[in-house]
């Protein structure tokens, strides 16, 4: 399995794709985590003459409590709970699509089981490759997210106090449990498919239209209710509440499934997708 | 299913073990028995030609070989271990197929990545591309090479374990014809010594040239087996000579003659074509006209096509 392990690594690590993902999920962290609100923020609108003052009270207030979400001091708050972080779920999703599918559509599949590394020990490095990837890919969204929050307190000559190393720690557990799920989503379609382009396909048709249309479907029933709580999105957003809302005048959404219980179940995705992976790769013939 | 004209092996082939054993090695997808009750032998050492039709079920067979894809019934041993298992495959180098590597690589990390899953040392790779002669293009990306170049990977990559038992698919498709002279060159080399190869090929010339011992598949059965010289069957001579009636009389009470077969007007002798001088001067002396005398081996492709009930290749 380490020799498994050391050729993916390989592979992954060389693909140029990789680290394109990587840029774009830094470039959404930068874009939409901070540089339009900073922008929407920084710089209000003209106000009417004859705005009352107690009006303009409220927005330069308002305004001063989005600065204030985007400071070192909220930056789990503001990755998290604003759901910047969930969209790096679409980005691992085509990771783990890409370490599977791909080596269907190049044929090299053939070409590495010949080679004697046994289905078990090339998925299991495959999985081991992707999986560490899918962790430097959430610490590259903190990193991104630290050094935006650290650009806003120059820009604003705000002090620079960074959340505790435990919320850091404990966010760096959700980002690693939510983007595990996402990407072991890509990986087993990319197993399924034989291929990179349904799944990818298939998979972002997933994440962001049918997720987002189950959350808002207003289907009042036990059944329903039930089967959202099974849903990757739903657990997502649940996950990434503990953090809670950097700006007051914001709540957070409630969610229909506690937190704990949905770091269990998106520990569970991480574990079924890869059993699919690996019980599709012992049981299909390579062709 | 067609019976299996198997030539029984030499003396000196019967102790020599077995790289690759089949029985009834069969493969259906749905209805359509893509290979049927296979039975097949590789000797240690010999270079095996695997020659059929496209679509006879060759690749089908390589690939259930290398434990890719799984048999329907039937059983297997390549070097005395189950298809697939890494303790066989340790052992085997494979190119079936097209070549397939990882386009944004070079050849030369295509190779690393190859060498980590076998868990051979890295220096092995600098040796094995210099033997298909790729050194100077090793760093270039494989989505740059040429097919001859791919293919020259293709073997590169086999070669890396230095294996017991080498299986070539169709190594020379698509390639130019100096690029198919070297690479049967190249085939040859590798064959030398203890090394077995087993090569599929629907090119006869190829076979011919390269291969000690043949195994003719046709629609998933084997057909025939034995060396090229075997499948040719007897050799004889062909002799035209006037009046033909007469001369086939004279030629049956020829000591050393088993057969005399009419073939368009002209007369088939099966016996040793060393013996043309002492034929010719018996039905000259029998005051026949004797206007051709030549030796006539069937050739390859005439025994494939028998073989294989007139299946192009």
């Amino acid at each position: 399995m380490l020799a498994s392990f050391g050729a993916e690594l390989l592979k992954i690590r060389k693909r140029p794709a990789t680290w394109i993902l990587a840029l774009v999920w830094f470039i959404l962290i930068v874009l939409f985590g901070y540089l339009f609100t900073y922008s929407f923020a920084a710089n209000p609108p003209d106000r009417p003459e004859d705005q009352p003052p107690q009006v303009q009270q409220q927005e330069e207030a308002f305004n001063e409590q989005i600065l204030n979400g985007l400071l070192p001091e909220n930056l789990l708050e503001n990755l998290f709970a604003n759901g910047v972080f969930s969209l790096g779920a679409a980005i691992v999703l085509i990771l783990g699509a890409m370490a599977a599918g791909s080596e269907y559509s190049w044929g090299t599949m053939k070409t590495s089981l010949t080679q004697r590394p046994g289905r078990l020990g090339m998925l299991s490095g495959k999985a081991l490759a992707l999986a560490l990837f899918i962790v430097l890919f959430v610490l590259l969204g903190l990193a991104a997210g630290a050094m935006s929050s650290y650009t806003v307190a120059l820009l604003e000559d705000a002090s620079i106090n960074w959340p505790p190393l435990e919320e850091l720690a404990k966010a760096a557990g959700v980002g690693v449990l939510t983007f595990g799920a996402w990407g072991f989503l890509g990986f087993a379609l990319g197993m399924l498919f034989r291929g990179t382009a349904l799944a990818i396909g298939l998979g972002l048709a997933w994440a962001l239209a049918v997720e987002n249309t189950i959350a808002l479907l207003p289907i009042e029933s036990d059944w329903w209710e039930s089967f959202r709580r099974l849903t990757l999105g739903e657990n997502t957003s649940s996950v990434g509440s503990i953090f809670g809302s950097p700006n007051p005048s914001f709540s957070i959404p409630e969610t229909l499934v506690e937190p704990e219980r949905a770091a269990i179940t998106l520990g569970l995705y991480v574990a079924v997708f890869a059993v699919v992976s690996l019980v599709l790769l012992l049981r299909r013939d390579v062709t | 299913m067609a019976a299996t004209v198997r030539q029984e092996p030499q003396e000196k082939e019967r102790g020599t073990p077995l790289v690759v054993e089949t029985r009834g090695l069969t493969k259906r997808y749905g209805r359509i028995a893509a290979v049927e009750s296979l039975d097949l032998t590789v000797r240690r050492g010999e270079v095996y030609g695997f020659l059929g039709p496209n679509g006879a079920g060759k690749t089908t067979t390589l690939r259930m070989l290398l434990g890719l894809i799984r048999p329907t019934s039937g059983d297997a041993r390549v070097l005395g271990e189950k298809p697939g298992s890494p303790a066989g495959l340790g052992k085997v180098g494979a190119l079936v197929e097209s070549p397939a590597f990882y386009p944004y690589l070079s050849g030369q990390d295509n190779l690393r990545v190859m060498a980590r899953y076998s868990g051979v040392r890295s220096p092995r790779i600098a040796e094995v591309l210099e033997r298909v002669e790729l050194s100077g293009r090793a760093k270039d990306k494989f989505r740059k090479y040429s097919l001859g170049m791919k293919q020259r990977l293709g073997v590169a990559a086999a070669l890396l374990k230095d294996p017991d038992l080498l299986v070539l698919d169709e190594p020379t498709n698509g390639l130019d014809p100096k690029g198919m002279a070297d690479m049967r060159d190249l085939i040859r080399r590798l064959g030398k010594g203890d090394r077995t190869v087993l090569l599929s090929s629907h090119l006869l010339g190829e076979v011919e040239q390269i291969c000690d011992r043949v195994g003719v598949i046709s629609k998933g059965s084997l057909v025939a087996e034995g060396s090229v010289a075997e499948l040719r069957g007897k050799q004889g001579l062909l002799v035209r000579a006037e009046p033909t009636e007469e001369a086939a009389q004279i030629a049956e009470k020829l000591v050393g003659v088993e057969e005399v077969a009419e073939l368009g007007g002209a007369l088939r002798l099966t016996t040793d074509p060393e013996r043309a001088a002492e034929i010719n001067a018996k039905l000259v002396s029998a005051g026949l006209r004797v206007s051709e005398l030549r030796p006539a081996g069937q050739s390859l492709e005439e025994a494939f096509l028998e073989l294989t009930g007139g299946e192009t290749v």
